[in-house]
């Protein structure tokens, strides 16, 4: 709070001062009052004034500084009156009140929609739920009848839990709440569970595929993970090039004690220089996603969220026509050997 | 035979699956009165139960808590509720195995017989005629018989795991069946590839005195007669 603006905001005040000073010192001409009885007043009235307009400032200073520093420093700014005392002015008290009264309506405004979300977020895992009953049926009727059921039909049956997945994870990935549990496990275990997901298309696109380092054991969410994974995997299905010998390459290393990476190659038809840097922006497409198969823009988007939440590194290098290359990187958390 | 029970409420899963146990040499019944599941299964001394977690009046992990107090048959406990949390609990609870709708029917046949083999604890060699199959080794052998020496046989992994399979489902088996089973031991060979390892066990099969072991079912697949 700054002095000067304060006191031009007090203008009329002190205009109003001046005016009744000055039909003071006129009164006390026309009464021929004496020389020291002016004296007198003029320092009574303005050492008032100023005492009046001093007291008044620094009080107000006092919360109004409070508040706009604390205002700087907060990150979540609609927290201030929880910082701050209640001021010990009338109109600060007033201001006070409204704020609360402000934030409170607010607040109620936001519950609501996050119950709305969270009811909807939950219907949604139901419905996934739900949804995968009639899956399971029709790939154990698919199996089951496999004279009239064609492989395609298995493909599709894949398709839609693909898109159903990935519905699930979108959800869980847009929710703050942590729905996710790190544990120790077996990076084998995880990579064949998406390589098996994957099994007929890699086979029918005739994708050679190589598996290597992956005996080791990484801190994640074994499911996420394979979301994760799955995403890229599909990703190197979908854009193979047509003019080479298809093949898909999953490597682990580990780099010193703490960390993995595993890197998903391809020789498919990678990606354009200026795409590359916005593949993980949401319903990003770029050029493969218009010219080639179609694509939604999600599937990188949500991998990348997900790599996130969990700790994970995700990293894409590519040149279009030649490769595309894939890395997550596992930290190893001392904090998780403590625990155990 | 084994007797798989399946605790699963929606009945076009259970009929399908029970459909696909019994194709497969089980006898798969269906748990139908779930008000007093927990009783219903230990009266009907299943070898292996297929649990869901959503089933009525309790739920699947319940189910388990309590079944584990009487006994220990395997479970595998078969969910739509794709999470980390869930499996740890479950499996916190004494399952055996945790599988995830929509599942490929393949690979829990897979499980079921890994687990069966797994409680049976056979041993670890197998037999067919007077072969003596060693998985672990990778070696076939013929027991010499009289003055016969005894030979011997070397299967690489590939080999073993087609041989393997064969020999513990004495049916037709296609080729996607023995492509999922070598998938799943993370044997990840391509079509040619495995067309070159059923003929190469073939050979390895005559070379021992068992020409023709392997059976082509034109369109069908193989079978071991």
């Amino acid at each position: 709070m700054k002095f000067r603006k304060y006191l031009m905001d007090k203008g009329f005040s002190l205009v109003l001062w001046i005016i009744m000073y000055l039909i003071l010192l006129l009164l006390m001409f026309a009464f021929k009052t004496e020389g020291s009885m002016v004296v007198a007043v003029t320092v009574i009235m303005s050492g008032c004034g100023i005492s009046i307009l001093l007291i008044n400032f620094f009080r107000k200073k006092r919360f109004y500084d409070e508040v706009i520093n604390n205002l700087e420093q907060l990150d979540k700014k609609y927290l201030i009156l929880e910082t701050v005392n209640m001021p010990e002015f009338y109109e600060g008290e007033l201001m006070y009140q409204f704020l609360y009264e402000i934030n409170k309506s607010m607040l109620e405004r936001i519950g609501e929609y996050e119950f709305s979300i969270n009811d909807f977020k939950d219907y949604v895992e139901m419905w996934i739920h739900e949804i995968k009953i009639p899956l399971s049926s029709l790939s154990l009727m698919a199996r089951n009848h496999r004279d009239t059921f064609d492989k395609r039909v298995n493909q599709q049956i894949k398709r839609l839990d693909d898109h159903v997945e990935q519905v699930l994870y979108y959800v869980r990935s847009e929710n703050a709440e942590k729905d996710y549990l790190i544990n120790e496990n077996s990076l084998n275990d995880i990579v064949s569970n998406v390589v098996m997901r994957n099994k007929d298309d890699l086979l029918e696109k005739n994708i050679e595929l190589t598996v290597s380092g992956v005996d080791k054991l990484i801190l994640t969410d074994s499911k996420w993970l394979e979301f994760i994974l799955n995403q890229i995997i599909n990703n190197s299905v979908k854009y193979i090039n047509g003019t080479v010998q298809a093949c898909i390459r999953i490597q682990a290393r580990a780099e010193g004690t703490e960390k993995t990476v595993l890197t998903v190659y391809d020789n498919g038809i990678g990606i354009p220089e200026d795409d590359l840097k916005r593949v993980f922006e949401k319903s990003f497409t770029g050029k493969n996603g218009r010219t080639g198969v179609k694509s939604t823009g999600m599937g990188l988007y949500i991998a990348k969220k997900l790599c996130d939440k969990l700790g994970h590194g995700l990293m894409i290098e590519s040149r279009e026509q030649e490769y595309t290359k894939v890395s997550l990187v596992f930290m190893r958390n001392p904090y998780f050997d403590v625990l155990k | 035979m084994k007797k798989i029970l399946i605790a699963e409420d929606d009945n076009s899963i259970s009929g399908e699956l029970k459909e696909l146990l019994d194709n497969s040499g089980y006898d798969a019944v269906i748990l139908e009165n779930f008000q007093d599941a927990k009783n219903e299964i230990i009266s009907q001394m299943p070898d292996l139960i297929l649990l869901d977690i959503n089933i009525p009046y309790t739920n699947g992990e319940n189910l388990l808590k309590e079944l584990r107090k009487e006994s220990d048959i395997p479970v595998i406990m078969v969910t739509s509720r794709n999470n980390e949390a869930d499996e740890v609990l479950s499996m916190s609870y004494g399952a055996d195995d945790y599988i995830t709708k929509p599942y490929n029917p393949t690979i829990l046949l897979l499980r079921i017989g890994a687990i069966l083999r797994r409680t049976e604890q056979t041993g670890d060699t197998l037999r067919y005629h007077e072969l003596l199959v060693c998985p672990q080794k990778g070696l076939i052998l013929r027991e010499g018989a009289g003055s016969e020496p005894e030979t011997e046989v070397v299967l690489t992994k590939n080999e073993m795991i087609i041989f393997v399979y064969l020999l513990n489902n004495r049916r037709i088996v296609t080729r996607d069946e023995l492509m999922t089973d070598l998938w799943n031991n993370k044997e990840y060979i391509n079509d040619n590839a495995l067309t070159v390892n059923i003929s190469r066990l073939r050979t390895k099969l005559k070379e021992i005195g068992y020409e023709n072991a392997i059976a082509t079912r034109k369109g069908q697949g193989y079978i071991l007669v």
